[in-house]
């Protein structure tokens, strides 16, 4: 109930940037910044997609609920088989949180900058993306073992 | 959808957008209004890719460039002049104005000695004095390429030659035009923006942003497939690269619309990923370039 | 009364060389060419993914990284047991063959011909105390125009090559079992037609122009004639509905031409700046370590031999083997075959593109195998070029890499022989030993690369300049 709720608020704000954008789009001259904003509305347009396909998830999950108040517990020897290879999901943990890397477009061929899952990456995370809003986006999995 | 890309006017746009600024500034030379520069190539550690690149560019091309637009004062692959007499030219410009183009890393190791470009008066000039004495001077250095903006493949790990980036040398602004080699346009165009107005915008990185500033996967002609979830299990797929590990996703840059050598083809058009070869990092970050056993369904 | 004349840069080569000569009464009796950068390829090539191989090697050479393409590919494909397709083959060979075209014609028109044609002082670019020139007004002002003309002409090579390859230089599609995508109709047809501009210009222009500097620089026939020792790994032969469209792997020595035979490659460090338990190896035994304080030696370039000899390979090797030039070898006849040789491709690549089947996807699902060897043997735009590599733990374990600019500009072993560059050198008279042009055309007719020859340093020792020094 609380996500469906949580959906309904992300949803409406990119609504709300959407028409922003448009907004926008009416009042800019230059091409470039138009063709900026021609991407933002991409992207989106992407996210409801993304909200959407999460959403249908979500009520097929409800026949079989989430345990969400008890979320999977990983050890670093679980974690490390989630490699992202031969079957294997890719799971990321920063800050204590498993994140599901597995679809996540940076992460082509279950890499990033050199970077590979199955890993605790709090570390270069913090010195690679300080103060991005890119945690939220990510599917969680589980919480590393205290 | 790759006919929707090419009319979306701002597509349309950009690609003739490098044409018309090169007119613009070979009008503007010719009725006086400004002057052509002199030009400094320096090829240094890297392949001598990039100056093969700008012989492949087109509007302009590369006789519009170097008759019409700026003055080459020295270029290893194509002056006429050698030994001492090509040193003695190199030498005598830094008393002038000029831009300084520069591709190829830095090879610091042992002196700088993995790299000489020649000898002048007798002694050797390595790639790291050479661009120590003209960096300084130049009115704008351009870095061309992945080795000249970041290192490169010559700074590939474990960097036998001690390579290292023009901007690690030079405590100044240098344009940086990443790509492996550089699109001759990426060139072409800031050239002419700086013959004409100076300095182009720039990123937080130092890229024009009028060619860096949009992600691939952001108009990637494949993105619907990305976005079903149709992924390509091997080379020669039409859909979406991404789990044969595209970069796609992480360089900014306008590969999509303006493609390569007269418009006619890039590496994703090409049924293989993109490799992130204008992206700092590359190449050492960007690997694997091609893996076939990443997980595709959970 | 000897003299010394050092050449540095030599410029309108890809990378960086030195010519370092001794002059004794305007014959030059001895000299020593050296490659000045060293990147180390084959270290950095170690630890990384196997299949990286293919994009990663092309970057070793701006001008001509398709022919790295195409050794790494087919060395990955020995090691791990894949047969390629006809299809495959044609489709890689067109891209390797408009490799060729781009390099010929850039090799003659911005690097050789400024050698032997004034070149408008107009332009700084050009500007040069440039002696020597004989041509006639007339035609030199053709010559310079053709100068331009060809850039439109080696460009179309290289979107030929981006059609099927996705772009140029360091192309996307040559991979293994062929190339990446299909060649559809339109593909073809495009093709087809740029193929043909190409061909008339060779017609119509080069040709003629190569026989224009041949007439009045007809002395060039008698000098840089080197041994006359010719190897190739063959190219553009082996497929089993078309045989072979140019030449198999020969080896030409003492008149006599023989099959060559891999095993007898070696590769020798004696005069050059590395350390090893051995000096003389073959390709597959080791990776020499840099050794900047290695006494006697002079250079970075590695000496390869076969059968303990120095080797000539490129176009006029080529030529030579498969009997299509035999005029004679010297700078000139290396500059003739060159550009015949552009003829022949430009035919070869039309052969195989009409042999294509739109549409053949020759792509497959590829897995490393956890051990493997293999060697990848092909003759390129500038000769011989060989990629050995080892599979260790799915990851490259070993690379080595022997250019063809190793062939020709190679050191010496402890025979003191010279490398086939320094025997062409070698008892060239000098006009004007204040302007030596004759070292700079003899040298450029080998097309040396030194971006190529990656395994070389510079010698770090202080010697003298480009000027005389007694
Ligand atoms: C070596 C450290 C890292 C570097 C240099 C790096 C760099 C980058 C860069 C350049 C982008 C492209 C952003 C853009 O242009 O839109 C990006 C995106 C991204 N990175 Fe990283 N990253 C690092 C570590 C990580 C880690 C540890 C994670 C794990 C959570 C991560 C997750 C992401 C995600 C999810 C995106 C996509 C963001 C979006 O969609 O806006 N990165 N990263
Ligand atoms: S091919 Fe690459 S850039 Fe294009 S949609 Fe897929 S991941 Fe994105």
């Amino acid at each position: 109930m609380s996500e469906q709720h949580f959906y309904d608020k992300d949803f409406n704000k990119t609504i709300n940037d959407i028409n922003d954008t448009i907004d926008n789009l009416y009042l800019t001259e230059d091409c470039y910044e138009k063709n900026k904003l021609l991407n933002n509305l991409r992207k989106q347009i992407a996210n409801i997609t993304m909200m959407m396909q999460n959403n249908q998830n979500y009520s097929k999950n409800n026949i079989e609920p989430v345990t969400q108040n008890d979320p999977r517990v990983f050890t670093p020897e679980e974690l490390s088989t989630y490699t992202g290879k031969n079957g294997n999901p890719a799971y990321v943990a920063v800050n204590g949180v498993v994140y599901d890397m597995t679809n996540v477009a940076a992460w082509g061929g279950a890499t990033h900058f050199g970077l590979t899952p199955g890993k605790d990456l709090s570390g270069v995370f913090a010195s690679c993306h300080d103060g991005q809003p890119i945690l939220s986006t990510l599917p969680v999995v589980g919480v590393m073992a205290p | 959808m790759k006919k929707q890309i090419n009319s979306c006017p701002n597509q349309t746009e950009k690609l003739k957008l490098v044409s018309m600024l090169a007119n613009k500034a070979i009008m503007a030379i010719k009725n006086g209004t400004i002057k052509k520069r002199n030009l400094v190539w320096l090829e240094l550690t890297g392949c001598s890719g990039n100056i093969i690149s700008l012989l492949d560019a087109a509007n302009p091309g590369f006789k519009n460039l170097a008759t019409q637009m700026v003055n080459i004062i020295f270029d290893n692959s194509l002056m006429v002049a050698e030994g001492q007499a090509a040193m003695e030219k190199l030498f005598a410009i830094t008393a002038d104005d000029y831009i300084l183009v520069v591709e190829g890393a830095i090879a610091s190791k042992d002196n700088g000695l993995y790299n000489i470009i020649g000898q002048f008066n007798g002694q050797p000039i390595t790639a790291y004095r050479a661009i120590n004495e003209l960096g300084p001077k130049a009115s704008y250095v351009i870095a061309m390429g992945a080795c000249a903006s970041d290192g490169g493949i010559s700074a590939g790990r474990p960097n036998p030659s001690g390579s290292l980036s023009v901007q690690s040398i030079l405590n100044r602004k240098v344009i940086k035009l990443p790509g492996c080699p550089c699109h001759p346009d990426w060139l072409t165009g800031t050239l002419s923006y700086i013959l004409l107005y100076g300095q182009p915008e720039l990123d937080n990185k130092d890229r024009p942003t009028m060619f860096y500033s949009t992600l691939i996967h952001d108009v990637c002609p494949r993105r619907p497939y990305f976005d079903q979830g149709i992924f390509a299990e091997k080379l020669g797929d039409k859909s979406c690269m991404f789990k044969i590990g595209c970069r796609g996703p992480v360089t900014p840059v306008d590969c999509p619309v303006r493609k390569w050598n007269q418009h006619v083809n890039w590496p994703i058009g090409d049924d293989s990923p993109c490799i992130g070869c204008a992206q700092f990092g590359f190449p050492d970050r960007m690997e694997p370039f091609i893996s076939y056993n990443t997980t595709r369904e959970v | 009364m000897s003299e010394r004349l050092v050449i540095n840069p030599v410029t309108r080569i890809s990378g960086f060389l030195e010519i370092d000569a001794t002059v004794e009464d305007n014959i030059v009796t001895d000299t020593h060419t050296k490659g000045l950068l060293f990147r180390g390829f084959e270290k950095m090539l170690t630890g990384r993914s196997p299949f990286d191989a293919v994009y990663f090697t092309q970057r070793i050479c701006g001008i001509c990284s398709s022919a790295h393409a195409m050794a790494s590919t087919m060395a990955l494909e020995d090691a791990m047991d894949i047969e390629v397709s006809d299809q495959g083959k044609y489709l890689r060979d067109i891209i390797h063959g408009c490799e060729y075209l781009q390099n010929h014609i850039r090799h003659f028109y911005q690097y050789t011909l400024p050698d032997y044609v004034a070149m408008p002082q107009n332009n700084t670019l050009f500007i040069a105390k440039q002696t020597d020139l004989r041509l006639p007004k007339i035609k030199n002002d053709l010559l310079v125009q053709h100068y331009f003309d060809s850039l439109d002409i080696s460009r179309s090579a290289h979107e030929m090559l981006a059609v099927l390859g996705g772009k140029a230089p360091h192309n996307h599609g040559v991979f293994i079992g062929g190339i990446t995508t299909q060649a559809t109709k339109e593909k073809i047809s495009r093709l087809f037609s740029l193929l043909h501009n190409i061909t008339e210009f060779i017609d119509s222009k080069m040709v003629p122009d190569t026989q224009t500097v041949a007439q009045y620089y007809q002395d060039y026939f008698e000098m840089g004639k080197g041994y006359g020792n010719f190897l190739s790994y063959g190219c553009f032969n082996n497929y089993s509905q078309l045989g072979t469209l140019y030449l198999n792997p020969f080896i030409y020595h003492d008149g006599i031409k023989q099959v060559l035979d891999p095993e007898r490659i070696t590769e020798n460090i004696a005069t050059s700046w590395y350390t090893d338990q051995t000096e003389t190896y073959a390709p597959n035994e080791t990776i020499a370590e840099p050794d900047i304080a290695k006494s006697q030696a002079y250079s970075w370039v590695k000496a390869p031999r076969y059968n303990g000899l120095p080797y000539e390979s490129g176009p006029l090797a080529r030529m030579w083997l498969s009997g299509e030039y035999r005029h004679g070898i010297s700078a000139m006849d290396r500059t003739i075959a060159r550009v015949l040789e552009a003829k022949k491709i430009a035919a070869i690549i039309k052969v195989l593109l009409s042999n294509l089947i739109p549409g053949t996807d020759v792509q497959q699902v590829y897995s490393v195998p956890s051990t493997a060897f293999g060697k990848g043997l092909i003759d390129t735009t500038r000769g011989a070029l060989g990629h050995w590599l080892k599979i260790e733990n799915q990851l490259i374990s070993f690379y080595q890499i022997i250019a063809p600019t190793t062939w020709n500009l190679s050191t010496r072993t402890e025979d003191n022989l010279p490398g086939p560059g320094e025997k062409a050198l070698i008892g060239t008279q000098i006009t004007d030993p204040s302007n030596p042009v004759e070292l700079g055309r003899i040298i450029r007719s080998f097309d040396p690369c030194i971006s190529c020859a990656t395994h070389i340093y510079q010698s770090g020792n202080l010697i003298n300049s480009i000027q005389i020094v007694s």
